[in-house]
C-alpha cells in the first residue's frame, strides 16, 4: 500500500512550519505535520488521509525533550513513548503512564510515534490521552501570531476531530503536580485488540489518599466513546470516602453514566460499558493500592 | 506548491552512504528494498503490525513500512543484511542469527528478518530478560508458522552469547 501522492518538506524551526503551513493556506493545499507518523501514515497507506503537504516537525530540536520544575513538568510534542519510557522520575511519580507505555502498541511504534501526536491525532482509541486526561494536562500550542494553553479536556472533540486550528502546532503537554493532599497513586488498565494493541476500552485512575479516606480520584477512559472522557460521576463517587471494595463497585458501575459507546464489528456497545466498568474497579484498586505503598513508605 | 514531490534521499546503510532520489511518499521499506536491492527487508503485513520491515534506526528499532524514505533521509539505517561479519556464507553470524539456526527459530523464513532485527533491540534494553520480557516486547512481531517457541529460545541463547561476548547490539 502506498499513501497517495504528496509534497514533502523538513521543518528546521517553528517559522519554518508556520512558513510552509501559510505557504499552504495560500495554495488552498491541505497540509498535515508529521512527527512519528505511527497513526498518521497507516491511515494515508489506507487512504482515509490524503494530505497534500507533509510537514515533517521530526528534526526540530524544540519540541523534543521533558523538563521539570517544582510544580510541572512539560513534555515536548516531538517527545517518542521511548525517550517517555525512559524518563525514570516521570514513571516513578505517575506509575499509570508507565503502565500505559508498557502495553501502548509495540516497541517499534513506541520508538517513533510521540506524545503530541497521541493528543493532536484525536483518536479515540488511544492509549495516552487517558493518561494525560486523569492528570488533568494542558495542550500548548503555537500559532505564528501566539500561544495559548488548553486542557487536553477542551481540546478533545471527537472522532480525529480537536480543537487545533490550520495553522497551529501542538507544541507540548504541561502535566502539573497534583496538588491533592496525601499519598498518591495512579493505574492505567486496558483491554487490548490483539492485532493493532489499541484499547478496545482502556481506564486510568489517579488517587490520593489521606487518613484512609480517598481524598482526591480522577478517572479517564478511552476507547468507548467518540473522544476520551472524564467519569465525573465515578470521582464524585468516591471523593472523601473510605476506600472500601463496595465504594468502588458501586463508583465503578457509574464510569460510563450519559455515554453513547462506539460499536463496530471489534466490539458491540454494551460489551465496551462491561469493559470499561471491570476496568474502572481494576484501575482503581491497582491505584489506591499504590497510593497506600506510598503512605507507608512516607 | 510548499516542498517538493520528488525528495533525494541520503542516508547511511549498513554503514554505506546510499543516496536515491524518489517520490515523497516512498516508504523506507520500498526504497531500501527496490532502490537500495536489500531484500532481507521484508514486507508482510504493511499495516504496522506484523513486524517483517523491522530495522534499526539510528540504532533504535522500528516498522520500516511506517516511516518514509524521506523522514529516515540524514540518518543511520541498519538491516538485517548489516548484522552478519564477513562476506556471505563464509563470514560469522551475528549471535542472534546465530542462535535461530542452532534454536531452529524458524520455518517458512518469513518473519525472521524482522524477528532478529526485533530481538536485538529487545536484548539492547534488557540484556538478561526473562521469557516473559521476551514474548511481551515481542508483540510487534508475528510469526504465521513456529508458534514462537523457538524463536523464544533462540533469543534466550542469543542473550547468553551476547552477555558472555560482552555484546550491545
Amino acid at each position: 500500500m502506498f499513501p497517495a501522492d504528496f509534497a514533502y518538506a523538513r521543518a528546521g524551526s517553528l517559522d519554518d512550519v508556520f512558513a510552509l503551513l501559510e505557504q499552504a493556506r495560500v495554495e488552498d493545499e491541505e497540509a498535515k505535520l508529521i512527527a512519528g507518523g505511527q497513526s498518521l501514515l497507516p491511515l494515508m497507506k489506507l487512504r482515509l488521509a490524503a494530505p497534500q503537504v507533509l510537514i515533517d516537525i521530526a528534526d526540530i530540536a524544540d519540541l523534543k525533550g521533558i523538563a521539570s520544575n517544582h510544580e510541572s513538568t512539560t513534555i515536548g510534542a516531538a517527545t517518542t513513548y521511548r525517550s517517555l519510557g525512559q524518563h525514570e522520575n516521570l514513571a516513578a511519580r505517575y506509575p499509570a503512564m508507565a503502565d500505559a507505555l508498557a502495553v501502548l502498541a509495540d516497541q517499534q511504534v513506541r520508538a517513533r510515534g510521540t506524545v503530541g501526536g497521541a493528543v493532536a491525532h484525536g483518536d479515540p482509541a488511544a492509549d495516552l490521552p487517558a493518561v494525560l486526561l486523569a492528570l488533568d494536562a494542558t495542550v500548548e500550542i503555537t500559532a505564528r501570531d501566539g500561544a495559548r494553553a488548553v486542557a487536553l479536556d477542551d481540546f478533545l472533540l471527537g472522532i480525529y476531530e480537536t480543537d487545533l486550528a490550520e495553522d497551529e502546532i501542538v507544541t507540548a503537554i504541561t502535566i502539573k503536580d497534583q496538588a491533592a493532599p496525601g499519598a498518591l497513586g495512579s493505574a492505567y488498565e486496558k483491554f487490548a485488540h490483539p492485532a493493532s494493541h489499541l484499547p478496545i476500552a482502556g481506564v486510568c485512575a489517579v488517587v490520593s489518599v489521606e487518613n484512609g479516606i480517598i481524598a482526591s480520584a480522577q478517572v479517564a477512559v478511552t476507547g468507548i466513546s467518540p473522544r476520551p472522557y472524564r467519569a465525573g460521576d465515578t470521582e464524585r463517587i468516591l471523593h472523601s470516602e473510605p476506600p472500601r471494595s463496595s465504594l468502588i463497585e458501586q463508583a465503578a458501575s457509574q464510569v460510563a453514566t450519559g455515554i453513547t459507546p462506539l460499536s463496530d464489528h471489534h466490539a458491540s456497545g454494551p460489551y465496551r460499558l462491561h469493559l470499561a466498568e471491570v476496568l474502572t474497579r481494576r484501575a482503581l484498586n491497582r491505584a489506591i493500592a499504590r497510593a497506600t505503598a506510598n503512605t507507608r513508605s512516607l | 506548491m510548499p516542498g517538493a514531490s520528488e525528495v533525494t534521499v541520503r542516508l547511511t546503510v549498513n554503514g554505506t552512504a546510499a543516496a536515491a532520489t524518489v517520490p515523497a511518499r516512498t516508504l523506507l521499506v520500498h526504497f531500501l528494498r527496490d532502490e537500495l536491492r536489500l531484500t532481507g527487508t521484508h514486507v508482510g503485513c504493511d499495516t504496522t503490525q506484523c513486524g517483517a520491515c523491522t530495522v534499526a534506526l539510528d540504532g533504535v528499532a522500528v516498522k520500516s513500512c511506517t516511516v518514509l524514505a524521506a523522514q529516515a533521509s540524514g540518518h543511520e539505517i541498519t538491516t538485517i543484511e548489516g548484522l552478519a561479519e564477513g562476506s556471505p556464507g563464509e563470514g560469522r553470524l551475528h549471535p542472534i542469527q546465530q542462535a535461530f539456526r542452532d534454536e531452529h527459530g524458524l520455518q517458512c523464513g518469513y518473519c525472521t528478518p524482522g524477528m532478529v532485527m526485533a530481538i536485538r533491540q529487545i536484548l539492547a534494553d534488557h540484556p538478561d530478560p526473562s521469557e516473559d520480557d521476551i514474548r511481551h516486547a515481542l508483540n510487534g512481531n508475528i510469526c504465521r508458522c513456529t508458534g514462537y517457541q523457538n524463536i523464544v529460545a533462540a533469543a534466550r541463547k542469543a542473550a547468553v552469547a551476547m552477555r558472555a561476548a560482552g555484546q550491545e547490539g
